[in-house]
């Protein structure tokens, strides 16, 4: 049967169509159940997922049932219906449609739990089925026409089935009254979630009914948001902007708004003006007039479990939007009128604590601080203190502060590094599941052996003494390095990285899920692997005294470091000698009785690596600082017992030279066989606005920094010294780091050749070629560099600058994230490491803001925040801030930027649940703020209550 | 025009049966054959009418566009007619032949509803010499039975009367670009009002009598007709006189007279007709060409 359907467009052109689709309805859709002896089952399938027994216990349905949710119930209730023991389903396709078409990640695990046959999930065409199909009445709006739909499918059904009821699940009360008037059974997911026998945590995970909104009354305290249309023709019109919303990382009150069109983002200041939007969403916003203007209040937020009184807040924040802020200080900035996207997500955190043990209503804090808090509703509250959970926002009325939410999972107890250490890649978004049948599907066999073919087609590089330097523990070796005499005198140095992508073939599972990963994760105490570890730590990484493949880049040189003839490039077999550490490397160097190979090629290498270092460096290249440190565990406990910052020897800087010099000879050849679709990588040179502070920073110190060019910052950086400040020198090197841009992969089409530049290796052209285990884009440099000496085929995706450019991006941002992730990790081994600690450490500032001090603390490469609040609230501050000068004055003792200072470390157990690394000042003593130093107190002992605000 | 031969004894019957009010089909001289009519068969125009009148059949289409309107009509949407002659009706309409009856069909129909008394043209224009509604009426000749003008016409009415025009809305800000709003809803729609459309009313003389709705034999005996354009209320906004005959002031006169009775009652039974066929609503099954 052919019926049609009929809709109005309006076309690009400003013209209004009506448009007219054909639209088959049949006789032969089956239900999908095995109680059915009426519909011919496809044969070949096995039995239709809809079981006999369908085991849902309700008490509202005594006889077995099937359940049939509406739209709402599948967007709203996605986590409940993905428990496992929410059974036989029935999808409409109309639900379906309407899902995929309001929230492509709800769709997507519709679509997995209808892949899961456990679930006994049933999709029902019913717009394709004759009997099911409903047509658009007069007056009816579509969303009545498809809850009419869902009703005539849900009434079909019971005619259909008699020995397995129907159940109806809908939130709508109007749909419901119909379902029941009609003689069906309905129920809302509250009543009938209630119901189930075995109901437990599944009536937490319900998102919170927005009709249960009574929470405060019904005071309005966000103006509406503005309807779609409107935000629309305003955007088309030019009055209002679409951006991203990106919430400050220290105030979460904060925001800006990264519009396209304007090379500056807009800031948006306060909870009103905010309206809601949530760190991610895609919002629409208006421009503020010019006089309204303001700028970040540079004012850390002290925690916010600290704030009192909800009504207080919200007057004390809209004095701060008021203040005036002066002219020079002042950013574009707007405010939200209405949300276009939401990107809310399943955020990880904790339970605060109710003061009512009975409550059932309870805020959650999200571990990332730039999420508001989430009111949640749970009867387990007590089951979740000290836990670590996850919970999802449903919705956010105009007249509650906090988004409404609900419970999804537990992950464990605060503290305990497993659970921390999933939190953290959680919230990294860093895929760190094991890895699928499918993918494991496409490693070799072991044992593995090297055949005859691979001999023919590799050069032999067996008989040359390579080795390996890496640091100590290192399982994944993807580099090995050898340089030797040649008959003419000249050197030969080789770089023989792991030759991952014979392993990873394209468009196989494991090379899709290493795409995906982009990177391994280094985590302080674990290691989340991009490849399966039988080829990172074992087929592909070069360990010493084995046969293994390699891509070789070969040069020839001079004893002073000056390349003759091109460098060659070969897939290659090679048999390292040694797999040395940093330290032992050094030492063979180092020791004077020592004259093998081995030594003498390690000498060289050094002595090459020290010239082309110093050409580097005269070139403009940046040395830039960052502190690295590294925990010694105990064995035990696994808990961190010391902590030490990363030292750097000679060894070091002599591979990453070879790695550089590489990944450039590496750039240069991908770039000029493939210029469209080359994956390079770039580092943008800073706008000069990004000094600012570095710039004011030394001159408060007397010093000045030219940042017009790479080389001019470098020289500048190598002559500030400050006498009586060793450490000056790394702070400034630490402060240019954070003003640089972030270096990004690109493909090479897609940028004019002048901006593939590095800036801060200073060299025109760079990529990734030397970590193919651990990283994505080293495995792509190896494919085209393959395909470009003959060693391999090229693929159509390879070839495609839109795919490759897409593949950079999501690298880029897995590389961001994994980057994040360790970090997190460190400041998470660091609390650790203090929990039992308190200690006074010698400091440095190196920020000065509005009520804090950031101190960085040399000796394990950490910052601390010290906030300069009032010992009481309401009494006044004892510092003044000086926005010019950038000091924090006390009495007579002033604050500068670098000034070095005393603190004391502790672990701030004012609050149980979410302990955090903590600092007083000590030295200098600044009366009835300051603490004496900690010798004076018994270590074990947690310090003296935190002064309250 | 499509012309059968008849010879001269087929035509004295003819003329001398209409002399005495008895035509060669047994209908008075001022009867209309049977005719039966069907609009919204075409899903994707704006709407359309089939009309079968004896063997004359013709298929309108109305496609509803945004345009902009005449400079020197800024504030009135307007109609767009077409004419089609299939060469499946007639062999003489093969290649080009049939031009010549188009146009005249056309022009017919420009002048018809050229009065701004017949249609509300103004309620079609969105906005000021900017934005109207155009509606091209499409008209398509698919078989000769005689008569063709009225049939055309008729269905024209008949298919305007069936036109939904999407309902859109126009807003304009202060400088700002027009930005328009359509509705998402398929039945919020706008309908026109064609009360007072006028359908064509052909009077053959034939000997010295005249009749209405002449078959293709009538027209073979007939040397001159007057066509005129004839609303409900009766009065006419078009007349043409066609064919080689002379016609005299009396029966001109007399010919409007009998015009404007017979043309108000087809006008009432049609709006009566179609009436009723938009009370059976969405329950109709559509017949199309299916019989």
């Amino acid at each position: 049967m052919l019926t049609s359907k009929v809709f109005i467009k309006k076309t690009k052109r400003g013209s209004v169509m009506k448009i007219v689709r054909e639209h088959y309805l049949r006789d032969d859709i089956t239900c999908g159940s095995r109680v059915c002896g009426l519909c011919e089952h496809p044969k070949k399938q096995q039995k239709p997922p809809l079981e006999e027994n369908p085991n849902n216990r309700s008490s509202l349905c005594k006889r077995q049932h099937y359940l049939l949710p509406d739209t709402n119930v599948v967007l709203h209730q996605i986590d409940v219906i993905e428990d496992p023991s929410v059974t036989n389903v029935i999808i409409l396709q109309t639900v379906l449609d309407e899902v995929k078409h309001r929230s492509i990640p709800a769709f997507k695990r519709m679509k997995d739990m209808l892949g899961n046959p456990d679930k006994h999930f049933y999709t029902f065409c019913n717009e394709f089925n004759k009997d099911t199909y409903v047509e658009r009445e007069p007056g009816e709006s579509s969303n009545d026409r498809n809850d009419r739909a869902i009703r005539q499918a849900t009434n079909w059904y019971r005619q259909h089935i008699r020995n397995v009821d129907i159940v109806l699940l809908t939130n709508d009360a109007e749909n419901k009254t119909k379902a029941t008037n009609a003689g069906l059974q309905a129920f809302t997911v509250y009543d009938y979630i209630k119901s189930l026998k075995d109901a437990g945590s599944l009536v937490d995970r319900l998102a919170n009914p927005l009709t249960k909104v009574s929470i405060q009354g019904n005071k309005v305290l966000f103006p509406e948001h503005l309807h779609l249309s409107d935000i629309q023709r305003g955007i088309k019109s030019g009055r209002y902007h679409q951006g991203n919303v990106l919430a400050s990382r220290e105030n979460y009150l904060e925001a800006n708004v990264s519009v396209g069109g304007l090379d500056k983002m807009v800031f948006i200041q306060g909870m009103i003006n905010l309206n809601r939007a949530v760190d991610g969403d895609i919002v629409a916003i208006e421009m503020l007039p010019e006089s309204e203007w303001s700028c970040p209040s540079s004012l850390v937020l002290v925690d916010r479990e600290e704030r009192q009184k909800e009504e207080d807040d919200l007057d004390e924040n809209e004095k701060e939007v008021k203040n005036p802020v002066p002219e020079e200080l002042r950013q574009p900035t707007g405010r939200v009128i209405g949300i276009i996207k939401r990107k809310w997500r399943q955020y990880c955190g904790i339970l605060q604590p109710s003061l009512l043990k009975e409550a059932t209503r309870h805020l959650f804090i999200a571990a990332e601080k730039k999420i508001p808090k989430i009111r949640i509703e749970t009867r387990q509250a007590e089951n979740l203190t000290g836990k670590r959970i996850i919970v999802a926002i449903d919705s956010w009325p105009r007249t509650s502060r906090y988004p409404l939410g609900h419970f999804v999972r537990e992950l464990g107890n605060v503290g305990e590094k497993d659970t921390e250490n999933e939190v953290l890649l959680l919230e990294h978004d860093v895929p760190h599941s094991n890895f699928s049948q499918a993918v494991l599907n496409c490693l070799p066999e072991m044992p593995w052996t090297i055949t005859e073919e691979d001999e023919q087609k590799r050069t032999n590089l067996r008989h040359i003494d390579i080795c390996s330097v890496d640091p100590p523990g290192c399982t994944d070796i993807d580099d090995a390095l050898h340089c030797r005499r040649l008959e003419n005198g000249n050197l030969e140095v080789g770089v023989h990285i792991a030759d991952v992508s014979h392993f990873i073939r394209p468009n196989t599972p494991l090379d899709n899920e290493a795409a995906s990963r982009g990177t391994t994760v280094y985590l302080s105490d674990m290691r989340i692997d991009m490849v399966p570890e039988l080829l990172s730590s074992n087929l592909c990484s070069l360990r010493s005294n084995v046969d293994r493949f390699a891509f070789s880049v070969l040069w020839e040189v001079t004893d002073e470091a000056e390349l003759v003839g091109k460098p060659k490039f070969m897939k290659s077999i090679i048999h390292s000698k040694a797999s040395l550490t940093y330290a032992e490397a050094q030492m063979k160097i180092d020791d004077p009785n020592q004259h093998d190979t081995l030594t003498e090629s390690l000498r060289n290498l050094n002595k090459l690596a020290k010239i082309l270092k110093r050409r580097r460096i005269e070139n403009g290249a940046l040395s830039l600082a960052s502190t690295e440190v590294r925990f010694y565990v105990d064995s035990e406990t696994h808990d961190p017992i010391d902590v030490q910052v990363k030292e750097i020897r000679e060894t070091n800087s002599m591979v990453e030279e070879f790695m550089l010099l590489a990944n450039v000879t590496v750039a240069q050849k991908i770039k000029d066989e493939f210029p469209h679709c080359a994956c390079l990588r770039r580092h943008p040179s800073p706008p000069p606005s990004n000094f600012d502070p570095l710039i004011k920073a030394a001159k408060s110190k007397g010093l000045t920094v030219d940042v017009s060019s790479g080389k001019a910052l470098s020289d500048s950086l190598d002559k500030a010294q400050f006498p009586g400040n060793p450490f000056f020198n790394t702070m400034l090197r630490i402060m240019t780091t954070r003003c640089m841009m972030q270096a990004v992969y690109f493909c090479s089409g897609m940028l004019p050749e002048d901006e593939f530049v590095h800036y801060g290796l200073a060299a025109p052209i760079y990529t990734h070629y030397t970590s193919p285990i651990r990283r994505f884009s080293d495995i792509i440099v190896h494919r085209l560099l393959a395909a470009s000496i003959g060693a391999d085929a090229t693929y159509p995706e390879l070839l495609d600058k839109q795919k490759t450019q897409m593949v950079c991006n999501n690298l880029n941002y897995r590389h961001k994230m994994a980057q994040y992730a360790g970090r997190a990790s460190v400041n998470l081994h660091t609390q650790l490491f203090f929990k039992e600690r308190v200690q006074d450490e010698e400091g440095y500032v190196l920020f000065v803001r509005k009520n804090a001090l950031q101190v960085l603390i040399p000796k394990y490469g950490l910052e601390g925040t010290l906030f300069l609040n009032a010992p009481e609230k309401g009494a006044a501050s004892l510092f003044t801030y000086d926005e010019e000068e950038n000091t924090q004055t006390a009495g007579d003792v002033v604050f500068h930027v670098f000034d070095p200072v005393t603190i004391q470390l502790f672990i701030d157990r004012s609050n149980v649940q979410n302990m955090k690394l903590s600092v007083k000042l000590v030295k200098p003593v600044v009366p009835g703020f300051s603490v004496p130093p900690a010798a004076y107190k018994q270590t074990t002992e947690p310090p003296t209550k935190k002064r309250k605000k | 025009m499509v012309d059968v031969n008849l010879s001269e004894a087929e035509k004295t019957f003819i003329v001398h049966g209409i002399q005495d009010n008895f035509r060669e089909d047994g209908r008075s001289n001022e009867e209309y054959r049977q005719m039966d009519l069907e609009t919204g068969l075409m899903s994707n125009t704006s709407g359309s009418a089939r009309l079968r009148l004896a063997n004359t059949e013709i298929l309108v289409g109305v496609k509803a566009e945004l345009e902009e309107p005449k400079p020197e009509k800024p504030d009135v949407g307007r109609l767009e007619f077409f004419v089609d002659c299939s060469a499946n009706a007639a062999p003489e309409f093969e290649g080009r032949g049939g031009e010549e009856l188009a146009t005249e069909m056309m022009n017919l129909l420009y002048r018809a509803y050229s009065a701004s008394t017949v249609l509300d043209v103004s309620s079609l224009c969105l906005q000021s010499g900017k934005l109207c509604w155009v509606l091209y009426v499409d008209v398509l000749l698919l078989e000769c039975g005689g008569n063709l003008f009225d049939a055309a016409s008729i269905a024209v009415k008949a298919a305007l009367f069936n036109t939904k025009i999407p309902s859109v809305k126009v807003r304009q800000e202060e400088g700002e670009e027009t930005e328009l709003e359509v509705s998402d809803d398929p039945y919020d729609v706008r309908r026109l009002d064609v009360s007072a459309a006028p359908t064509v009313l052909t009077l053959s003389k034939i000997g010295h009598n005249h009749i209405v709705d002449a078959s293709q034999k009538e027209e073979a005996c007939c040397l001159a007709r007057l066509m005129m354009a004839v609303t409900a209320s009766g009065s006419v906004t078009a007349t043409v006189k066609e064919g080689r005959g002379s016609l005299d002031p009396d029966s001109i006169t007399e010919m409007m007279q009998v015009g404007k009775r017979v043309g108000k009652a087809v006008n009432e039974k049609l709006l009566e007709t179609l009436k009723e066929e938009e009370q059976k609503g969405l329950k109709r099954k559509t017949v199309g060409f299916l019989r």
